[in-house]
C-alpha cells in the first residue's frame, strides 16, 4: 500500500521539454537539465509520472496523496500536512523521509502534495521547471492537458493560426508601458458610483478585458457606440501611464444617448442602481457586439456576442406534477442569478434572537434557490387541470463569468409601506463551488468526482457593495488585480484606498499578464484570499476564469 | 489521525494543555497541522513567484550579453555565442541555469521591460529611497501612506467651487483678496505632480468643456431632458401637439360643441361660448412665447458655437502638456463659472436679468475670457464682501 497510484505502463508517445523562450530559463535546475538531457526514456516516463502525479493530486480524493508509508517503521499513515511524491518511482513519502528514500533508490525529484511544486534534493529547493510547470497550470487551470476546447463559447478563443503567430504580433501591437496595470479610478461624474464600479468589474474581467486587447470591437462607426466607448476605457487603463482617475465621458454620453425602453427610468442625474447598470450595460454591449437580436433572458437565447460567452448560463426548471408525476422541463438563460434574502433573514432572525450572530453565507442563500423545492401551482397538461406541482431549478450550464446578486431590499409591512434594506451581512467564499447547484450535480454520483467539482469552481473576481441607506449611499467595488485586491471608489475617495489597503491575494495561479494589442487566451482559476464582509446587496459575477461577486442595491450613488 | 509525531501537529505552535482529553489533543494536533498547511502554501507561493523572476532575469541577463557579444545586427535571431556569467549559462540559444537563482541572482528585472523592478515602495509604509543612477521599471510597487492613493498621488482639498459654501470661500478671499485663485488648489504651479484636481472633459454633444464631476448633470440637461432646456421643450411640445390638434382636427368647430363633453351634459351652451375665448387666448400666449423662445434658441446657438471654438483649443493645449499654466487658467474658468452658478441655483425659478447679461457678455469677450470673468467674478465678490 505504499502508493495508490496505478503502474500505468509509459505511453509510446514522445513527450517534448518546452522549447526555450526568451527571457526564460530551459530547466528549472541544472539537475533537472541533467534529466531530461539524458534520453528520451527518461524524458518520456519523467513527464509522464509528473501527469500521473497532478491526476492523483487534484483529481482523486486528497486520501491518495496524503497516504505516506514510513520508511523506517513500514507503517501506513495518513497526513493533514505535505508529503512528497517521488517523480521517478510510485511512493510517497514523508519531509523527513524524502532523504531516506533519496539515499536509497537515488531518486531526487519529488512532488509537493499540496501545491505540485517540484522539489529537487540536489537543490534542497523546490524548483520550477517550464515543462512541469505549463502542465500544472494547466491541470489547474482547464483539467485537461492538452489544448483542445470543449466548450462551444470558447470558439472565440481559440488560436488562430495568423495572428498567432509572434511575427504578427510584434508587428501589429504595441507592447504597453509597464505603469499601466489598470489600476485606476473612475471619477464620479455627479451620482454616477453605481455606473463606476460596474466598469470597474467589466474592467478587471479576464475574458471581457482580453476581448477588448485584442482588437475584438474593431470597424464600427456607429456613432456613440458604447463598445467603442468600452474599447477607448480599456485601451486608457491597460496602455496609458496615467495613474490618475479616468473620465467615463464617452461612456456617460453613450449611456444618455442610449434610448432603451427598459431602461429609461435609469437615464436620469439621480442615484441608481448598480444591478440595473448592470443588465443595461450588458444588453447594450450585446446589441452592439453580438447578432443584433435582442436578448431575451427569458428563453434560451443563444448567441456569439463576447457578452453572451461571459455572463449568461442557463437554468433549467424542472415541473413534478403531484397527481400524475408527470415532469415538464424548461430552460431559461440567465445574466445573474438573483438570490432573494428575505426569506432567509426572517429565518434567521429566530436564531438571532438565540444569541447568534444572524449571518448567513452566500452558499445558504444558494441552496434555498437552487437546492431546496418549492410548491407551485401549474396547470398539467397530463391531468389537463390546475395541480399542485414540485418545482426545482438548478443551472443547466455555468456561465464563464457568474454574477450573482442578493437582493437586499424588503417591503416593510404595515402603516407605512415602504422598501428597506436588509443588512444581514452574507459571508462569500473566496472560491465557490457551484457544482451541488447544477443539474449535473443534482442528478447525483459526482460525490467523488473532484474533477467535475474543481471544473464548477469559480474564483472570486469582484465584488460590489453598496453602502448607506436604500435611497441614498454610495457604492464601492473591490476587483482582484492580479495578485492583489485592489478596493475602487470613485476617485473622490480614492485615497481611502490606504484606510481599507490593499488587501493582498493569492496571486492567481498562472496568471494572465495584460498585454495591450492582445492578452493570453487562457481560462485559468483567479484565487483571491481575502474576507469582504458585505454591507450592501450582492450583485456578484463569479467566474470560471474568475469570479467576480458585485454587490447592488436599490438606487443609490454619491451625492458630491 | 495525525501525522503530529509529537504531542501536536507539524506547526507545533498550537498545543493542548497537558489534562487534556485525547480529543482535545486531537483536535490542538489538527488545528496545528492545518496552520502547517496554511503556512506551507503560502510560502511556496511566495518562493515561486521569487525564484521564477530571479530565474528568469539570469536568464534575461546573459541573453542580453549574448546579443551584446555580436553587436545585435540581428536581434530578432539568437546569436550562436556562448557565454557564461554567475547564474546562468548562453549556449545555442538556449539558457540554462547555474546554481541556484535565488543564491546568484540579486535582483529581479522587468520581464517585459528588462528595466531592474523597484523592490520597495517610495514613499509610505516601508518605503526606501531607490538609487537614483537607476533607472527602474515604471511599475512600483504600491504605496501604502494615509491620505494617499497606491501612486502616492492626493487629491486637493475640498475648496471654493467644489462644493464648499461661500463663506469658506469669503475667508480664504480676504485673506488674499488680490490672487485670483483662492485655497491651495489655486497656486495650481507650486502644486506637486503628485496632488490631483478635477479634469474636465467635453461633452460629445455640445462639446463645451464641464468640469467632470458636473458632467452627469450637464449631460442630464444637454442630452436627456432634465435641466434647464427641459421645461422649455416639454412646453414646446405642449404648445405644439395644442397646435397641432387643432389644426389636425377635421371635425368643425360645430360638431365638436354639439357633442358634449362626460359630466359637463348640463353646461349651457353660454358657458362654452365663455370658454372659447379663452382657449383664443391661451393659443396666442402660447404661440407667443414660442416665437421668443426660437429666438433665444438661435442666439444661444451662436454663442455656443463661439464658446466651442475656445474649448477646442483649450482642449488641444492642455493634451500637449497635462499640467501646464495653461491647464490651470482653464481650470480657473471652471471654477469661477462654479461660482458664477452658485447664486443661480439660490433662486433658479425667479426672473435673473443680470445672469443673461454676463450670458450676453460673454461671447462679445474676445480670446482672454477667462480672464475678464475672473475680473467680473472678482468686482462680485469684493461688492458682496465689503458691506
Amino acid at each position: 500500500m505504499s502508493s495508490a497510484r496505478p503502474a500505468t505502463p509509459a505511453s509510446p508517445k514522445n513527450y517534448k521539454v518546452k522549447a526555450a523562450q526568451q527571457g526564460q530559463p530551459m530547466y528549472g535546475c541544472e539537475h533537472l537539465q541533467k534529466l531530461f538531457n539524458q534520453d528520451q526514456v527518461t524524458t518520456n516516463t519523467s513527464i509522464h509520472h509528473y501527469k500521473m502525479i497532478l491526476r492523483t493530486i487534484f483529481d482523486q480524493t486528497p486520501v491518495v496523496s496524503q497516504t505516506v508509508k514510513v520508511v523506517d517503521t513500514q507503517q501506513v499513515v495518513t497526513t493533514l500536512t505535505p508529503t512528497y511524491l517521488c517523480l521517478q518511482c510510485p511512493s510517497t513519502v514523508t519531509e523527513e523521509d524524502r532523504i531516506k528514500h533519496g539515499n536509497k533508490k537515488s531518486h531526487r525529484f519529488y512532488v509537493d502534495s499540496r501545491s505540485a511544486a517540484l522539489y529537487c534534493q540536489m537543490c534542497d529547493d523546490m524548483v520550477y521547471d517550464p515543462t512541469f510547470e505549463e502542465l500544472r497550470l494547466k491541470k489547474l487551470g482547464t483539467s485537461t492537458f492538452s489544448n483542445t476546447r470543449k466548450r462551444k463559447q470558447d470558439e472565440l478563443f481559440s488560436p488562430d493560426p495568423v495572428k498567432d503567430s509572434p511575427a504578427y504580433i510584434s508587428q501589429n501591437t504595441t507592447t504597453a508601458t509597464c505603469k499601466a496595470n489598470g489600476l485606476r479610478g473612475i471619477y464620479n461624474a455627479g451620482a454616477t458610483c453605481y455606473q463606476n464600479v460596474v466598469l470597474q468589474s467589466f474592467l478587471h474581467n479576464p475574458i471581457l478585458r482580453n476581448y477588448y486587447l485584442s482588437d475584438g470591437h474593431s470597424g464600427c462607426d456607429t456613432p456613440h457606440c458604447l463598445s467603442c466607448a468600452m474599447d477607448d476605457m480599456f485601451q486608457d487603463f491597460y496602455a496609458v501611464e496615467n495613474t490618475n482617475g479616468y473620465t467615463a465621458a464617452n461612456i456617460l454620453s453613450g449611456f444618455w444617448i442610449s434610448e432603451r425602453k427598459a431602461f429609461e427610468n435609469l437615464v436620469t442625474t439621480k442615484e441608481q442602481d448598480a444591478h440595473e447598470f448592470f443588465q443595461f450595460l450588458a444588453e447594450e454591449l450585446h446589441e452592439r457586439n453580438g447578432d443584433g437580436k435582442k436578448p431575451e433572458i427569458g428563453s434560451e437565447h443563444s448567441c456569439n456576442c463576447i457578452i453572451h460567452q461571459t455572463f449568461y448560463g442557463k437554468l433549467q426548471t424542472q415541473t413534478t406534477c403531484q397527481n400524475c408525476q408527470g415532469v415538464t422541463n424548461q430552460v431559461q438563460s440567465f445574466l445573474d442569478l438573483s438570490l432573494p434574502l428575505e426569506n432567509l433573514t426572517q429565518k434567521k432572525g429566530g436564531k438571532k434572537l438565540l444569541g447568534g450572530k444572524g449571518t448567513m453565507t452566500l452558499q445558504e442563500c444558494l441552496d434555498e434557490e437552487y437546492v431546496k423545492l418549492d410548491k407551485c401551482e401549474y396547470r398539467c397538461n397530463g391531468c389537463n387541470s390546475t395541480q399542485q406541482a414540485r418545482r426545482q431549478t438548478s443551472i443547466k450550464r455555468l456561465p464563464n463569468v457568474l454574477s450573482i446578486q442578493l437582493k437586499r431590499f424588503e417591503y416593510k409591512q404595515g402603516r407605512h409601506e415602504r422598501a428597506a434594506k436588509i443588512d444581514t451581512p452574507v459571508q462569500f467564499p473566496l472560491q465557490l463551488n457551484m457544482l451541488p447547484y447544477t443539474t449535473v450535480g443534482r442528478s447525483g454520483d459526482t460525490k467523488d468526482s473532484y474533477e467535475l467539482a474543481r471544473q464548477c469552481t469559480y474564483d472570486l473576481l469582484s465584488v460590489v457593495v453598496h453602502v448607506g441607506e436604500i435611497d441614498t449611499g454610495h457604492y464601492v467595488s473591490y476587483c482582484r488585480v492580479g495578485d492583489q485586491v485592489c478596493p475602487f471608489f470613485s476617485l473622490w475617495k480614492m485615497a481611502m484606498l490606504t484606510r481599507l489597503k490593499v488587501v493582498r491575494f493569492q496571486r492567481p495561479q498562472g496568471g494572465s499578464c495584460p498585454e495591450v494589442g492582445r492578452a493570453q487566451r487562457k481560462s485559468l482559476p483567479l484565487v483571491l484570499y481575502c474576507q469582504v464582509v458585505d454591507v450592501g446587496t450582492l450583485l456578484g459575477f463569479l467566474g470560471r476564469a474568475g469570479w467576480t461577486v458585485s454587490i447592488s442595491s436599490n438606487g443609490t450613488g454619491p451625492t458630491f | 489521525m495525525s501525522s503530529g509525531t509529537g504531542d501536536t501537529g507539524l506547526a507545533g505552535i498550537v498545543i493542548a494543555p497537558e489534562d487534556a482529553t485525547s480529543m482535545d489533543k486531537l483536535a490542538h494536533s489538527v488545528l496545528d497541522d492545518i496552520l502547517y498547511d496554511l503556512v506551507h502554501d503560502l510560502l511556496i507561493r511566495v518562493h515561486r513567484d521569487e525564484k521564477s523572476a530571479r530565474a528568469n532575469t539570469a536568464a534575461i541577463k546573459v541573453e542580453k550579453l549574448a546579443l551584446g557579444a555580436i553587436d545585435g545586427s540581428t536581434p530578432d535571431q539568437r546569436p550562436d555565442v556562448e557565454i557564461e556569467t554567475d547564474a546562468a549559462i548562453y549556449k545555442d540559444g538556449r539558457v540554462t541555469l547555474k546554481g541556484n537563482p535565488l543564491k546568484t541572482t540579486k535582483e529581479i528585472l522587468c520581464p517585459r521591460c528588462n528595466l531592474p523592478k523597484l523592490l520597495h515602495p517610495t514613499d509610505g509604509k516601508g518605503a526606501k529611497k531607490p538609487d537614483p543612477g537607476v533607472i527602474y521599471c515604471k511599475r512600483h510597487p504600491y504605496i501604502e501612506k494615509p491620505g494617499f492613493d497606491i501612486y502616492g498621488q492626493t487629491w486637493v482639498a475640498p475648496g471654493p467651487g467644489r462644493g464648499k459654501k461661500k463663506k469658506d470661500m469669503e475667508k480664504k478671499d480676504l485673506n488674499d483678496p488680490n490672487s485670483p485663485v483662492p485655497g491651495t488648489e489655486g497656486s495650481a504651479k507650486d502644486r506637486p505632480p503628485n496632488v490631483l484636481s478635477f479634469p474636465s472633459a467635453t461633452c460629445s454633444k455640445c462639446k463645451r468643456c464641464i468640469l467632470v464631476t458636473r458632467l452627469n448633470n450637464h449631460m442630464g440637461s444637454c442630452i436627456g431632458n432634465s435641466g434647464r432646456n427641459a421645461s422649455r421643450a416639454a412646453a414646446q411640445k405642449i404648445s405644439n401637439s395644442n397646435g397641432g390638434s387643432q389644426n389636425n382636427d377635421n371635425t368643425p368647430p360645430g360638431s365638436q360643441k354639439g357633442t358634449p363633453l362626460p359630466g359637463s351634459r348640463a353646461a349651457s351652451p353660454k358657458k362654452r361660448d365663455m370658454d372659447d375665448p379663452d382657449d383664443d387666448a391661451e393659443e396666442s400666449d402660447a404661440s407667443k412665447p414660442k416665437k421668443k423662445i426660437k429666438l433665444a434658441t438661435t442666439s444661444l446657438n451662436k454663442k455656443v458655437t463661439l464658446k466651442a471654438a475656445n474649448t477646442t483649443k483649450k482642449e488641444k493645449a492642455k493634451a500637449s502638456s497635462m499640467l501646464n499654466v495653461e491647464q490651470k487658467v482653464d481650470d480657473e474658468d471652471g471654477k469661477n463659472s462654479t461660482v458664477q452658478v452658485a447664486p443661480k441655483k439660490t433662486n433658479p425659478k425667479g426672473p435673473s436679468p443680470v445672469k443673461n447679461k454676463i450670458k450676453v457678455a460673454k461671447p462679445t469677450q474676445p480670446s482672454p475670457a477667462g480672464k475678464a470673468k475672473v475680473k467680473v467674478r472678482e468686482r462680485d465678490l469684493e461688492t458682496s464682501v465689503s458691506p
